[in-house]
């Protein structure tokens, strides 16, 4: 895996030959945690939250999403596709004098086309999320963990990758140790 | 720490609107840890009281009272109703109406909100999204029920047929058709996205093995990894971005149904602004309706805080300004227009008609009945506010009564002119249709996190950085 | 499959069981069995003598139907043996081509499940086989005597030569029988026997002294066609006659005239006499009826009186007397024997029968046709004194009131089912040609007087065919009688007799001067007659002309006397007269004379009939007499009680727009343009449609609002030709009547008279039609050739066609209103028009059946398709050719010459719906001397 195939496409895999994860309670501690770790170079880095944390954004750099041009793409698409449904059956594959008016009528056409737009740009918008997050995904190496399920209560999540470069031997687990968690576990291997 | 949650009553707020405003004004007063907040939150899930099963029983019967009025009308034919030429609307078209509009103030507060970066919204747009779709799928019952044919609904979808006709893209009905589906889809889209994380939080928080699986599955296997996090919220953005131009699309679309004829009342370009007005207009009175008992039944006075009510009583009072100054509009125009169909249905037939009864009750709960909100003290009394909410309610259906009937039965030919009077079955329908929202909505609270629980922890954490003081950007 | 034909049709007698097997049978293999139900004798089509039918095309015969024995000649079009639509015989002197109401909506009574099927001697089931050798002179002279004073024949009224010879047997075989002839609403026949007749077309100035000439009584409808033709006004300069009508309720020809006055029917002789005086320079009399007089005096030799045939002799004298004066004998007004029976065999009034009744010297009394314990002057008890005659027979259409009253019952053939004879007014001979064996074991009057005559069992085409001969006719004649349906030439000679017709005691036989404020005025129904029809869907839906009241009779009283009386419409009041009493509901109508309330006959039926039963009160009740036209010591009494009229039209007035539009003659032609102004510019956005796309047939309708006098025949018409289901007087009352055609009515205040607007409305069929736009699923589109089409299994019923239709004109099916007919009255469908279901909307197609067949037939002879080709329903029966119909490509057309005139019009035209109807703005030719002429620019 090279540095640039850590798009947020390969992240929070299923940890395939395992990985050390530390709880933390406080999201100020987590998020120093995150920093300090990503300073001594640990680069497969996934965490875990109840809720958001944007502080680590900044220290987890991630490739952009793709979601906003995939959703630009299928508005266009869908907007399309509506427009030419109406010209194809009213003007083209059965048109009738319907009270004096054009048979080709873009103005009518209009609304029907906006509501494919949006339509397909919301669909692609769910689906592109789902698909991007591997979700559903029933099962995964950290629901193993005892007491895991904190995580989206009140707990806070950091795991490393046991194959990380820097964290060869048990670098790793120390490391984590050093950060004063609640614990540090190993998060056996999937794979 | 461990500390269970509090049910505190902030004392009542002071004449004077001091600013900054104290704390007790905030959008969020808990103040146990995470996981007391949790506790709250999903108490709902794990039992309910009398009072749910009270009104649960009610709106069972009023659902089953909808589907038996629905069965007879199909079986015997529409005539059961009491339309008639002219009045070949009157109310199932109203209802179809109304319920729409009832949708639009969720995708407003959910999506429109979200994008102006409104907090507050966090604690109650939940509950809007899962009107919105509990309207959505009342008023996407009418126009199929109110057809001679319903079981050929399916004709108005352009789908390749053995005759190979189409529907008709210069009626306004597909549009209809076109509208009210991606609304439907979106919502719901929109609605499950924000809750996946939530649902999450209950299946990790469940007591029963069977919950934990069943919210498991709905919760797709969420882990609230820094990646989900940050690709999830790029997502509701989106989608909030494609909702807001809903809100104002779908009632265009709908008043279009009327604006397309040319009956005197109907034929009216100011309808699209002055539709989508009043239907977020209703939308809030019955957002009111809905969060007030569930605050009080719940002790969420910490999380639904008056600082919400407030604020969601000002932009009630901001529609209802809108609205009036819509109906003004429509009544100069037809004045303006010198037609004289015009002038008589807005002169003579709405105000001294047969209806004018009518035409007076929802003038006063549109236009007067909110100017109390004008007052502070009004804009945070629970009961006034329900009350004006109910009140706001009515005086909606029955504006889109009187668009829809007083235009049809006094149009171009006197010879023509009939009055239109609603039979049981008519009825049955309205009240049904109102037991069925109940229905779902109780179900709702029952099974399904109906605050947003991640973005409530997450504002409070950003309101705590922010020592409990407005924020301007929620991510420094 | 001829061959297989019964000899005779009573061979095909059928229990019901059979019957409905047949029926279905006809309907189901309508083509290969085509036959099944053509009568056995040889008929001959009207036009061409096919050999064998073809299925899905249809077949015109002739025949006759007469009405109080007097016949209208018609034309029935039949498939697969199976009569379903009516129409007048052009060449016929009382059609003219035309067919009112009651002539259209016959066809519903042949079918009419309610008529009754077996013969029955008290209530065991008998055949008139049975009954009619009990009948014989042999086996009935114990009975009634060597010389026959015990038989008593009563007869409804009938011009027929057949009955007339055979009753003249009758007569030959029991020498002291008594023979009675009776109708409530026609006057008995009197001594002389002599009838009055007019020719219309040659009058410039009328006056119809309560008379409703063009709507009702012998000729109407030749009559109205006359009328119409001097009003056609081609140029705002062509001429035009005037009609002063005087009366008490509403008519159509009151809805027509150029001044009416509304009177008391006790003025009316006092009018009659001031007419007379004034004419004579005298001053007596309302100021109009100076100016009338002058009117009157000023086209003497085209002016005439006509008054009303049920006048009391007195107003007709007088009326003759004017008439000679003004010079309109015998140049527009002239005597002619009457048509009715009696000049060959004695026929007494059913006054005598009555006082023989009482005297118990009847001993067998015979009734055919006609419902004399129904339809008899209360004063008279006929029901009770009939039950005490010891042998009553009864030969009827239905189980009614007579015949619970009568020993023994045989049902009766509808004219569409037997074979004879009748004459028209005029005296032309008129053959009745059955197009359909009796549907059930019927008889013909014929029939019973040869069995009575001691002739057995012969069929009644036998007993036409041999008095046909016998009356010296040429065998070649016969085949040209069935064909054209009359026997030319045989109306009678003018008669110089002065001696009356039918005699008429004094109008009233009680007038109390003026001590009672009130005059109740007794009238025959425009839609079920004297009762006779009350079981007939068609027209009991039909909005009566004016009222447009459905499923009821009511009060008729102006507003004042409703004002005074203090009671709305639908309020139930009680008209109590010597201790007999009718109670039903008050119906205002503007131009109604005051202090007068107007009661149809007809309702308030006890019958068998399912529909009439209950339907609406039986003015009977408070008739005091025959021949008594109103009275006037009546006590109203306003009830408690009210009942929701069926008002197929609740607005009085035109309200805020101007579909009518209207002028005086003056007006108009001061300035044509003004009346039929049009919009100033295009009213649409929408490129033309490119003649390529056109056919070369563009249909168009023009209808003269100026000749159109409301009679209701276009409607009849059209819910026959088109299949138009009833719905019932709740549906009516909740505006869910389902006529294609409706006559709106508008009433309109000219100084001191009321005027009435009539309009028949009917789908426009605009080229930007409002409608097509809103279908969401293409199910009404545009024809190629003018059509604004409706497509019934692509509708989904949104109804939204409807909302966007300014005209109001489309009608929606509630319920499944053809759910529940019966095997009869589906055998009266159309074949060429779909049976709607339930949930989808129609509306008037511009007849798009008979365009197509025409279509079709031009191809066939390998000719362009021409506009004159095709003739709507409502064009085809229209008295008045007020509607005409063609292709707008022809300029040459009557329509669209026609719609070329200044005043032609398109209803509400400033929405830019450019609709192929046009109409032709109503002009009046008033009186300038009369204050009711001058009044506002009518064309506003």
């Amino acid at each position: 895996m090279t540095d640039a195939s850590w798009g947020c496409r390969m992240r929070d895999t299923r940890w395939p030959s395992g990985a050390y994860a530390a709880e933390f309670s406080s999201e100020r501690h987590f998020a120093g945690a995150v920093a300090i770790l990503r300073g001594q170079g640990y680069s497969k880095i996934e965490t875990y939250t109840p809720y958001p944390v944007p502080r680590i954004e900044a220290v987890l750099p991630e490739s952009p999403s793709v979601l906003p041009p995939l959703v630009l793409l299928a508005g266009f698409a869908g907007g399309l596709i509506g427009y030419w449904i109406q010209w194809y059956t009213n003007a083209v594959s059965y048109p009738l004098n319907i009270g004096g008016r054009p048979a080709h009528a873009a103005p009518a056409f209009f609304i029907p086309t906006f509501e494919g737009t949006i339509l397909a740009a919301a669909t692609a918008a769910f689906v592109g999320l789902f698909a991007l997050l591997r979700l559903p995904q029933p099962w995964h190496p950290m629901f193993e963990i005892n007491g895991f399920e904190r995580a989206s209560i009140d707990r806070f999540w950091i795991a490393v990758d046991a194959t990380d470069a820097r964290g060869s031997g048990d670098l790793t687990p120390r490391a984590l140790e050093a950060l004063k968690p609640l614990r540090v576990v190993r998060v056996p291997g999937s794979a | 720490m461990m500390a269970a949650p509090a049910r505190l009553e902030p004392p009542r707020p002071p004449e004077d609107t001091a600013f900054p405003p104290p704390p007790e004004w905030d959008v969020l007063q808990f103040d146990g840890s995470d996981r007391a907040l949790t506790d709250t939150l999903l108490a709902p899930l794990r039992g309910v009281g009398r009072t749910w099963w009270t009104l649960f029983v009610l709106s069972a019967l009023g659902t089953l009272l909808f589907a038996f009025t629905i069965t007879y009308t199909i079986a015997k034919g529409i005539g059961t109703w009491g339309n008639n030429i002219p009045v070949a609307w009157a109310f199932a078209i109203t209802n179809f109406v109304w319920w729409i509009g009832i949708g639009h103030a969720g995708t407003f507060i959910s999506a429109f909100l979200l994008l102006l970066n409104q907090h507050w919204r966090a604690s109650i747009n939940r509950v809007a999204e899962a009107m919105t779709i509990f309207a959505l799928m009342n008023a996407g019952l009418f126009p199929i029920l109110h057809l001679g044919r319903p079981w050929f609904f399916y004709w108005l979808i352009p789908y390749p047929a053995t005759m190979g006709v189409w529907p008709n893209f210069k009626s306004a009905l597909p549009w209809d058709i076109a509208a009210v589906t991606t609304y439907l889809t979106v919502s719901i889209l929109f609605w499950y996205a924000g809750l996946v994380p939530d649902l999450a939080t209950a299946r990790d928080h469940a007591a029963s093995t069977f919950r934990r699986r069943v919210y498991g599955i709905f919760a797709l296997g969420w882990r609230g990894s820094n990646t989900a996090w940050r690709q999830h919220r790029i997502a509701m953005v989106l989608l909030a971005g494609l909702a807001t131009p809903l809100v104002v699309s779908v009632h265009s679309v709908v008043s279009l149904d009327f604006s397309i004829a040319q009956l005197p009342g109907w034929h009216s370009t100011i309808f699209p602004p002055y539709f989508v007005v009043g239907a977020i207009y209703s939308g809030f009175a019955m957002v009111l309706l809905l969060i007030l008992p569930l605050r009080w039944a719940y002790g969420l006075e910490h999380i639904i805080t008056k600082r919400h009510l407030d604020a969601m009583a000002k932009l009630t009072l901001v529609m209802a300004l809108l609205l009036t100054y819509a109906y003004v509009v429509e009544l100069f125009v037809s004045w303006y227009s010198q037609d004289p169909s015009e002038r008589f249905t807005y002169f003579v037939e709405r105000p001294r008609g047969a209806y004018a009864v009518f035409y007076w009750i929802m003038i006063t709960c549109n236009v007067i009945v909110p100017q109390i909100f004008w007052w502070k003290r009004f804009r945070t009394s629970v009961g006034v506010l329900f009350a004006a909410g109910a009140a706001i309610l009515i005086g909606m259906w029955l504006e889109r009564f009187i668009i829809i009937v007083t235009s049809l039965d006094r149009s171009f030919l006197a010879s023509s002119w009939h009055l239109y009077r609603p039979t049981w079955v008519d009825f049955g329908l309205l009240f049904g249709s109102l037991g069925q929202f109940g229905l779902l909505f109780l179900l709702f609270v029952r099974f399904v996190p109906f605050v947003a629980i991640s973005e409530v922890k997450r504002l409070r954490h950003d309101l705590k950085a922010n020592d409990g003081r407005e924020l301007g950007l929620p991510h420094a | 499959m001829m061959s297989d034909r019964p000899r005779s049709h009573r061979d095909l007698a059928l229990s019901r069981r059979e019957f409905i097997h047949l029926a279905g049978a006809s309907l189901a293999l309508a083509g290969l069995d085509g036959c099944t139900r053509m009568p056995a004798e040889h008929i001959l089509p009207y036009v061409d003598n096919r050999p064998e039918l073809t299925p899905g095309v249809g077949e015109y015969y002739a025949t006759a139907m007469s009405l109080d024995g007097v016949a209208t000649g018609l034309i029935v079009e039949s498939h697969s043996g199976r009569p379903t639509k009516i129409e007048g015989n052009p060449e016929h002197p009382a059609s003219l081509g035309a067919s009112g109401p009651l002539e259209q909506a016959s066809l519903l009574q042949l079918y009419d499940p309610d008529r009754a099927r077996f013969a029955r001697s008290q209530s065991t089931p008998t055949s008139w086989e049975v009954l009619a050798a009990q009948l014989a002179p042999a086996a009935l002279r114990p009975r009634v005597g060597a010389r026959g004073a015990g038989l008593h024949v009563l007869i409804e009224p009938t011009s027929s030569l057949l009955d007339e010879e055979l009753l003249a047997r009758v007569i030959e075989s029991h020498p002291d029988a008594h023979i009675y002839m009776y109708a409530p609403l026609v006057g008995d026949r009197g001594a002389h026997g002599i009838v009055t007749h007019y020719d219309i077309s040659a009058a410039d100035v009328i006056v119809a002294l309560d008379a409703d000439f063009l709507s009702s009584g012998p000729f109407h409808l030749r009559y109205a066609r006359q009328f119409a033709d001097k009003r056609r006004l081609a140029q705002p300069t062509d001429a035009m006659n005037r009609l002063y009508t005087i009366e008490s309720g509403f008519t159509p020809t009151g809805a027509a005239a150029d001044h009416r006055f509304a009177v008391r029917p006790s003025d009316v002789a006092g009018i009659a006499r001031s007419l007379q005086s004034a004419l004579n320079g005298g001053t007596a009399g309302p100021p109009w009826l100076a100016a009338m007089a002058r009117d009157l005096r000023a086209h003497a030799g085209r002016s005439v009186v006509i008054a009303g045939e049920h006048q009391s002799n007195s107003v007709r004298a007088l009326a003759d007397s004017i008439n000679d004066a003004i010079g309109a004998t015998s140049r527009i007004t002239w005597r002619a024997p009457t048509p009715l029976i009696g000049e060959h065999v004695p026929v007494h009034s059913l006054t005598e029968l009555v006082a023989a009744l009482r005297t118990r010297a009847v001993d067998t009394l015979i009734i055919v046709g006609g419902n004399p314990s129904y339809a008899t002057p209360a004063p008279f008890d006929f029901s009770v004194l009939l039950r005490s005659v010891p042998n009553s027979g009864y030969v009827g259409l239905y189980e009614n009131e007579t015949a619970r009253d009568v020993r023994w019952f045989v049902p009766m053939s509808h004219y569409l089912e037997s074979w004879g004879d009748t004459r028209a007014y005029d005296g032309t001979v008129s053959i009745v040609q059955p197009l359909v064996n009796p549907l059930y074991r019927s008889t013909t009057s014929a029939e019973v007087y040869a069995a009575l005559a001691g002739m057995g069992l012969v069929g009644s085409y036998d007993l036409l065919r041999s008095s046909w001969k016998r009356r010296g006719n040429a065998e070649a004649a016969w085949g040209d009688a069935l064909q054209r349906g009359f026997v030319a030439g045989t109306q009678f000679a003018r008669a110089e007799s002065e001696g009356r017709g039918s005699t008429v005691e004094g109008p009233g036989s009680r007038v109390a001067a003026t001590s009672n404020p009130i005059d109740v005025l007794f009238v025959a129904d425009p839609k079920v007659h004297d009762g006779s029809f009350a079981n007939n869907g068609w027209l009991q839906e039909l909005p009566a002309p004016l009222t447009q009241l459905t499923w009821n009779n009511a009060a008729l009283l102006s507003p004042t006397t409703a004002r005074r009386l203090g009671v709305g419409n639908g309020v139930h009041i009680a008209l109590t007269s010597n201790a007999r009493h009718i109670e039903l509901p008050a119906l205002i109508v503007p131009g109604h004379a005051d202090d007068t309330v107007t009661v149809h006959f007809g309702y308030g039926r006890a019958g068998a009939e399912s529909l009439a039963r209950g339907v609406g009160a039986n003015a009977y009740d408070l008739w005091p007499s025959t021949g008594v036209r109103f009275l006037s010591d009546v006590a109203i009494t306003v009830s408690s009680k009210t009942s929701a009229l069926a008002l197929a039209q609740t607005q009085e007035t035109m309200e805020v727009r101007e579909p009518v539009r209207h002028a005086t003659l003056d007006e108009y032609r001061a300035a044509p343009s003004r009346v039929g102004r049009r919009p100033g510019r295009a009213l649409s956005l929408y490129p033309e449609i490119p003649a390529s796309e056109r056919s070369a047939t563009q249909w168009a309708m023009t209808i003269d609002l100026a000749t159109c006098i409301g009679c209701g025949g276009c409607v009849v018409a059209c819910q026959a030709e088109n299949n138009i289901p009833i719905v019932g007087a709740s549906e009516v009352r909740n505006a869910r009547e389902m006529q294609w055609l409706r006559i709106d009515r508008y009433f309109a205040q000219r100084e001191t008279e009321v005027e009435a607007l009539l309009q028949p409305m009917l789908c426009q069929h605009c080229e930007k039609a409002p409608c097509e736009y809103v279908c969401p699923v293409q199910a009404t589109t545009h024809s190629n050739d003018g059509l604004n089409e409706m497509v019934y299994n692509r509708c989904v019923g949104t109804r939204f066609c409807s909302n966007n239709c300014p005209y109001k004109v489309r009608r929606f099916n509630w319920f499944d209103y053809n759910k529940h007919l019966s095997d009869t009255e589906m055998m009266a469908k159309n074949p060429n028009v779909t049976v709607r279901e339930r949930g989808v909307m129609e509306k008037c197609t511009f007849c798009v059946q008979r365009i197509r067949e025409a279509g079709i037939a031009a191809g066939r002879e390998d000719r362009p398709l021409r506009g004159t080709d095709v003739r709507t329903a409502c064009q085809q029966a229209c008295p008045t050719n007020a509607i005409v119909f063609g292709s707008l490509n022809e300029p040459d057309s009557e329509m669209v010459r026609r719609r070329e005139q200044p005043r032609s019009y398109a209803a509400l035209d400033d929405l830019g719906t450019e609709p192929r109807v046009r109409y032709l703005a109503r002009i009046r030719n008033t009186n300038s001397e009369i204050a009711g002429a001058k009044h506002d620019g009518g064309a506003r």
